[in-house]
């Protein structure tokens, strides 16, 4: 049965199966962690890795072609964009004041907090 | 290996939906700006899975290249807008 | 043209301008995948045009001004250990973060991480702020002008692989500079 399936398919399958993983763990962390910044590490990261293995994933799939190669600087763009966008979303949280949630405050005492400073970011806009 | 692909297209149209409530409900802006990267990136492999099972990877790749470029761009732009002048 | 006859740039102007101009004809080449010679000349003259009007944009100068590095001007065989290194660094970070954020209770500890970490070269700036945040459990909140890094870790062991400067030394290697690098215990 098995043997049937080519050695091509099969690795591919495990490339996206562990790609997989990691974009479910990336949810998870997104729905479950407490604070904005702690959210930041969920998105950008875990959802890097897990985009980049599926498309590895598919290239191995696809075999030796163009599409391939434009599905490799596809991956190259994701990698070189993802960790941008992330930065400069923490850096622009980080200069209007979003307070940062460490453990022995408790996430329900910071939350409300959390409310006013959105909405000063918010204020912000219209300065 | 379709059925692989439908899966995994499920499991990416679940993300997004509930990306979606992280957008809708997020109790600061970032939050929902975070939300909104992750239904980008998702949705670049969608449209790269959907190629697959239309049997023309070619042209989607494309698509999915385009607008790998856009989301990289789109988000540095806005996120530059809501720090305003401290950043 | 008076960037190319520019004493102040590091490295030889001829050779970056020639990189440039493959790069972009690669990148032609694979977008178009027509290799009528119709298309090849077209690509050819456009890569090379398109390198030279660039190429002014694409020098970056250092603090003082007294040198300019150009943005790709780096040892592409060191560029490709260091990124096999930061994919490894990527995957073994990951599953850490992962760990951590799917077990019942939540185990992390987030904290602000400060260093200092200076280089002429302002790419490498860059390239370990790009790194640290690629790398699951620590993203970089700010830099400032005179490279203190302020860096939001998310659980201990990434604190503690950030606070043992492996990264750091290892972008000094890829920038042939010096490795200066000095921890900073501020607020938090």
């Amino acid at each position: 049965m098995i043997a049937s399936v080519p050695v091509q398919e099969i690795i591919a399958a495990l490339l996206m199966g562990l790609g997989l993983i990691f974009l479910v763990g990336s949810m998870i962390g997104m729905l479950r962690l407490p604070d904005f910044y702690s959210r930041v590490h969920a998105s950008g990261n875990s959802e890097t890795l897990g985009t980049l293995l599926v498309f590895l994933g598919l290239a191995v799939y696809n075999g030796v072609s163009i599409t391939s190669a434009k599905l490799l600087i596809i991956m190259m763009f994701v990698f070189i964009g993802n960790p941008i966008g992330s930065h400069i979303l923490t850096k622009a949280a980080y200069k209007t004041g979003h307070p940062v949630w460490t453990k022995n405050r408790l996430p329900n005492e910071v939350l409300p907090d959390a409310e006013i400073k959105g909405g000063e970011a918010d204020a912000d806009l219209h300065s | 290996m379709r059925i692989f692909f439908l899966v995994l297209m499920g499991v990416l149209l679940a993300t997004i939906g509930l990306m979606l409530q992280r957008v809708f409900q997020g109790p600061t802006i970032f939050d929902r700006m975070n939300g909104l990267g992750v239904i980008t990136a998702d949705t670049i492999l969608l449209i790269v899975l959907f190629g697959f099972l239309d049997n023309q990877p070619g042209m989607y790749v494309d698509l999915a290249m385009a607008y790998a470029m856009m989301g990289c761009l789109g988000s540095v732009v806005l996120a530059k807008y809501l720090g305003g002048k401290k950043l | 043209m008076e960037s190319v006859r520019d004493k102040r740039v590091v490295g030889s102007p001829a050779v970056h301008l020639l990189s440039m101009a493959v790069l972009m004809f690669g990148f032609w080449m694979l977008l178009s995948g027509n290799t009528e010679p119709k298309f090849l000349t077209y690509g050819v003259l456009t890569s090379i045009i398109a390198a030279w009007v660039s190429y002014p944009l694409l020098l970056i100068p250092n603090g003082d001004d007294t040198k300019r590095y150009f943005v790709f001007g780096v040892n592409p065989v060191k560029l490709l250990a260091y990124f096999v290194w930061l994919l490894w660094q990527l995957v073994l970070a990951n599953v850490d973060v992962i760990r951590a954020t799917v077990r019942p209770e939540i185990e992390i500890d987030p904290c602000v991480v400060r260093f200092r970490y200076q280089t002429d070269n302002p790419m490498a700036k860059v390239v370990l702020a790009n790194s640290i945040t690629l790398t699951p459990g620590t993203v970089t909140m700010n830099v400032t002008e005179d490279g203190v890094y302020e860096v939001h870790a998310l659980t201990v062991g990434a604190a503690e692989g950030l606070r043992g400067g492996d990264m750091q030394k290892k972008v000094a290697w890829l920038y042939g500079e010096s490795y200066d690098f000095e921890l900073l215990e501020g607020k938090d």
